[in-house]
């Protein structure tokens, strides 16, 4: 190289000159803060002078949404240059009906994609991406693996099924899908009815995970109590609320709906007010200017029986909405055949434990206030319309049910069930969507066994030496029910299950046992490592697809295939067809499809999705748009004719709810009626009315001696559980930190940017620390989903909770993640915050203190 | 480090928009584009700097966009609010004086200031002297970038790609004196809402005359 090019090209840039200094224009010279340099340049500055930088309008625009089990699910606008996408925008408005830029209505709002749906790029052009089949070499978790064609890795997997099921039966294949890839009305990766379940189920060998990490408390709690868990109501109708208690919810981090926190912030400007019940001081508290009532975790069911009592003994409750909706909501309610077991109101006002359930009782317990409990309670009671919005997390605890049980009582017992402003939610499904273009029968949903979904390694552990109660066995009326299954293989759909469930370490020990692990994802993961085969999927980008809203908004989002699969990845369908008919059940399997389906996808994921607009949109939902002028919008927003209101025609109109006595069962029918709970899958006893339980780990154990600190583990914001952890656009910008109380911070010695271990006896980890006023002392939080990442003294460094989490749900199955005791102190080992080495975060630095 | 006593730093000011008044006479815009920032109501997502990065084409590091978390107060009662920037698009820009090849300069249409990446040398004196961080550096181009309020998009008759992405719609832009009025129809403002110039972790509005309007929380005003 020239050893003046470097002056060469400071020469042509600065023109020097000696030329006396000038007032300037914007075109020529400034002046050097010295005076001594005097520059002119004969160029005048101009924007994107460098080439090439495409305008939007240069490039092709493609409709598309994002695609993860998130909360919400709404538009992403690839910007292509050939078969690249060169950026990503949002629903501005153009992309619908009648579309313009910046229509942003309360009927038809922009369905704007979030953080993580705007890095999308560096997921899709990621170095994780897996772009060919891959087997083991070495032992199982030493993420060692060779490149193979499809059809080696097909042909192995084919064969180790048919050897698996020959040998140990129809359960020895786990179904571990979720909803973390596919999300579309097709391509459809799902726990309980996806196209894992159908390819299994045919196959006639699969085992079922039954429980949802994410609500499963919360689902049972709405179907005993209304029969349905479509309880929710649409996000606008948030708007029409005078308060809204977010109990464990933070919008401002997990999106119910990617508008409803829009909406509450019109409802805010309309003068309603906020309460948010937690151990944090959230951003939801912060940007809804809410009253902040901090809790101990796990006491939720507590404090809601304190406000119960408050309720009905200052006669605040809505005796007549009792009488014609609730069974067994106090002696009147309940049932002839029940009359002398035991009712709700009862319950609370201490007449069979001789323990009334008061706001002081409570306080001891939860560590709220008896003056704040009583004025939370009054506030409900006596505002209307009043929302208490009681969300997941506190649902994700031992006995996490019943504190959603009694939110359903506080709900019915103030009237807020059924009007515009209330709600009822519970897991809050509101408008019904078409969800289901891929081939649906009989063949939707066969198991051979059922079992509770983070008990697997429990079984594996200890097979067979398991009683069902402590697999959550499903019931079945065959000859197979109460058979524990015999688990030799693990099939991962769009799912990071092993990263995600409680109890890693005892994941660890399971997954050695087995036979079969395989994993289909587009990128490698955590639970990557520990699989046998990886199969190469491609992305949502890169097949068609319709998207649906994953929880609320009323819309379709269309999902062309915007480039070609890269490298030699597949779709899940094509794959599971393949081996369908390497099975010898693909016709079957895929109706519309032939053989050469796994090479030319397009024609039959048309013909599936046109028949689907055509046959349940149209002809269900009153939609008059074709196929082909949805395919040119992109997006179909439904106005719908009055805002959608969980149980309105109930309420107004009489009609029965869904559950068996056709009234809002806070006495539930069903639990009433189990004689012997081991044959059920709940395996042990749930009481038939809401009840305060205490938990076998929190605040007032015995365990806090060793342990003193109570850990949460909520949804990050700048992952999907785990999806996004290796971006590091993201990665940067959020740290993996522990949140820690100040007063407890300064006691251990730690500052903000120490690195410290948390462990129990179920493992150990390592963050960063985040010291704040803003979490109450005794609580610490840390959020789930960081890539694993054990060093070799088996301490994960990559700060991940659920080494620290007990495999123990609840009777109803709910996930125990938020009933954790750790201890914590500050150490030398370093935290991993990713796989690579690219990203620090840099988001102390932009905290200030004042 | 210790506190610089009030007087002082006004006098400071004082100076150093004097001196620059002497070399420097900046571009009166026809009308001066600037952005609004609800500091409550934000939620703090930070989709709004993803897509900045993304648009730009930006590697992990340079963040033309920059969402400030401040929080205060003792347990329990505390407060937290946000502040967003990205650049001012200051009436009288600290950066521009100080390029050696003029590749900083201000739109005299509509008062947006940029960089010609093809004549930045990446001396990073721009970076040094605004007082918001905007300049950043770009470590794989070797060059100092910031955001030009996607400037193509503007003249495209659209809005930066920040504006569009912000979820709770508490930023936008617009003219930026009509904004101080409360005379512009936005989301970012809320009914009876009046924003400011001048708020708390903020420069000194005087120094730049930045093109920057805010809804403060009540512990972030600035009497």
């Amino acid at each position: 190289m020239n050893s003046n090019a470097p002056f060469d090209f400071l020469r042509d840039r600065l023109n020097l000159s000696r030329r006396t200094f000038l007032k300037t224009s914007a075109s020529a010279a400034a002046l050097g803060a010295s005076g001594l340099l005097e520059l002119k340049t004969a160029k005048e500055a101009k924007a994107f002078a460098y080439e090439p930088y495409p305008r939007d309008d240069d490039l092709t625009t493609v409709v598309t949404s994002c695609a993860h089990n998130c909360g919400s699910r709404h538009a992403l606008v690839a910007h292509k240059k050939g078969d690249v996408i060169v950026r990503l925008s949002t629903d501005d408005g153009r992309y619908q009906r009648d579309g313009v830029f910046g229509k942003d209505t309360f009927e038809e709002p922009q369905l704007r994609a979030c953080l993580r749906g705007r890095s999308y790029r560096q997921r899709l052009y990621s170095a994780e991406r897996l772009l060919y089949p891959m087997m083991r070499v070495g032992e199982r978790g030493q993420g060692r693996f060779k490149r193979v064609s499809w059809d080696t890795a097909l042909g192995f997997v084919a064969e180790k099924m048919i050897e698996l099921k020959g040998k140990y039966g129809p359960t020895a294949l786990l179904d571990q899908s979720y909803a973390g890839a596919s999300y579309g009305v097709l391509h459809k990766s799902d726990q309980i009815e996806g196209l894992l379940a159908r390819f299994l189920g045919m196959f006639g060998c699969r085992t079922s995970s039954w429980s949802v990490p994410s609500y499963q408390g919360t689902t049972f709690s709405s179907r005993m109590t209304f029969g349905t868990i479509e309880d929710g109501n649409e996000d606008d109708t948030f708007a029409h609320s005078k308060l809204i208690i977010m109990w464990g919810w933070n919008p401002a981090y997990t999106f119910h709906g990617g508008n409803t926190f829009y909406y509450m912030r019109l409802a805010k400007q309309r003068g309603c007010k906020f309460v948010l019940i937690d151990p944090q001081y959230t951003d939801s508290a912060a940007a809804y200017d809410a009253w902040w009532i901090p809790i101990k975790p796990n006491t939720d069911a507590a404090m809601m029986a304190g406000m119960a009592y408050y309720i009905f003994s200052n006669n605040l409750h809505d005796q007549s909405f009792i009488d014609r909706f609730c069974l067994g909501m106090d002696a009147g309610t309940m049932p002839d055949w029940a009359k002398d077991q035991e009712n709700f109101k009862d319950y609370i006002l201490g007449k069979y434990d001789n323990q009334p359930k008061t706001p002081q009782w409570a306080a001891q317990i939860c560590d709220v206030k008896a003056e704040d409990i009583e004025k939370l309670a009054k506030l409900y009671a006596t505002t209307k319309p009043a929302a208490l919005k009681a969300s997941w997390a506190p649902g994700r605890n031992a006995y996490g049910e019943q504190y959603n049980r009694m939110a359903a009582a506080l709900q019915a017992m103030t009237g807020n069930i059924g009007v515009l402003g209330g709600c009822a939610e519970g897991v809050g499904k509101a408008w019904h969507s078409e969800a289901v273009a891929y081939p649906y029968d009989q063949n939707a949903n066969i198991w051979y066994a059922a079992i509770k979904s983070d008990r697997w390694a429990h079984c594996v552990l200890n097979y067979p030496n398991v009683k069902r109660e402590e697999i959550g066995l499903w019931p079945r009326n065959d000859q197979l029910d109460g058979v524990i299954p015999n688990i030799r293989g693990i099939f991962w759909q769009g799912s990071d299950w092993f990263n995600q469930l409680t109890n890693i370490n005892k994941e660890i020990q399971a997954i050695k046992k087995l036979d079969l692990v395989v994993c289909m994802d587009s990128t490698i993961t955590p639970s990557g490592l520990w699989a046998d085969v990886l199969f190469p999927v491609a992305t949502h980008f890169e097949r068609h697809d319709v998207a649906l809203p994953w929880y609320k908004g009323h819309y379709y989002i269309h999902r062309p295939k915007v480039i070609e699969p890269m490298g030699e990845s597949k779709t899940d369908f094509q794959i599971f067809t393949e081996l369908a008919y390497r099975l010898g059940y693909g016709p079957a399997f895929n109706p519309r499809a032939t053989r050469d389906y796994f090479n030319r996808d397009d024609e039959v994921d048309e013909a599936y999705l046109i028949d689907w607009w055509q046959h349940k949109v149209m002809a269900h939902q009153g939609v008059t748009m074709s196929w082909d002028e949805f395919k040119a919008h992109g997006i179909y927003k439904f106005i719908l004719a009055r805002p959608h209101v969980a149980f309105q025609d109930q309420i107004e109109q009489g009609m029965p709810f869904q559950t068996p006595s056709g009234k809002i069962e806070i006495f539930s029918t069903q639990l009433a009626q189990i004689k012997d709970w081991t044959k059920t899958q709940y395996g042990y006893p749930i009481p038939a009315i809401p009840k305060w339980v205490e938990p076998w780990e929190y605040a007032h154990s015995t365990k806090i001696k060793d342990f003193p600190y109570h850990l949460v583990s909520p949804h990050p914001r700048w992952r999907t559980h785990s999806i996004f952890n290796n971006c590091t656009w993201l990665r940067e910008t959020y740290e993996q930190e522990l949140t820690v109380n100040a007063d407890d911070a300064k006691r251990l010695g730690i500052q903000t940017g120490d690195t410290v271990e948390v462990w129990n006896e179920r493992g150990r980890v390592v963050a960063p620390a985040y010291v704040t006023e803003r979490c109450m002392p005794g609580v610490m939080a840390l959020h789930e989903g960081a890539w694993m990442d054990l060093d070799d003294k088996g301490v994960d460094r990559s700060g991940n909770p659920d080494f620290l989490t007990l495999d123990e749900p609840s009777p109803a199955g709910a996930f125990a993640y938020n009933t954790v005791l750790v201890n914590v102190k500050k150490t030398e080992l370093t935290h991993r915050p990713g796989w690579d080495k690219l990203a620090t975060a840099r988001s102390h630095v932009f905290r200030r203190d004042q | 480090m210790a506190e610089i006593p009030e007087t002082d730093k006004k006098t400071a000011i004082k100076a150093a928009i004097k001196r620059r008044k002497e070399v420097y006479t900046p571009v009166k815009p026809d009308m001066q584009l600037g952005f609004i920032h609800h500091n409550v109501d934000c939620i703090g997502c930070r989709a709004c700097e993803i897509a900045c990065k993304d648009k730009n084409g930006l590697p992990p590091g340079p963040r033309f966009r920059r969402v400030l978390y401040v929080e205060g107060g003792k347990y329990p009662d505390v407060y937290a609010y946000k502040i967003n920037l990205s650049c001012n698009h200051c009436a009288e820009p600290a950066c521009l004086p100080t390029c050696p090849t003029g590749a900083i300069f201000k739109r005299q249409k509509d008062g947006i200031v940029d960089i010609d990446s093809t004549l930045c040398i990446g001396c990073r004196r721009c970076e040094g002297a605004c007082p918001y961080g905007a300049p950043q550096y770009d470590p794989e181009d070797h060059l100092v970038k910031k955001c030009n309020l996607c400037v193509d998009e503007i003249d495209a008759g659209r809005k930066p790609y920040c504006v569009m992405a912000c979820m709770m719609r508490v930023l936008d832009v617009g003219p930026i004196d009509k904004l101080l009025k409360g005379e512009w129809a936005t989301p970012a403002l809320g009914p009876n809402e009046t924003p400011v110039r001048a708020i708390k972790n903020f420069a000194d509005p005087e120094l730049t005359n930045p093109s920057m309007a805010f809804v403060p929380h009540s512990k972030g005003k600035v009497e």
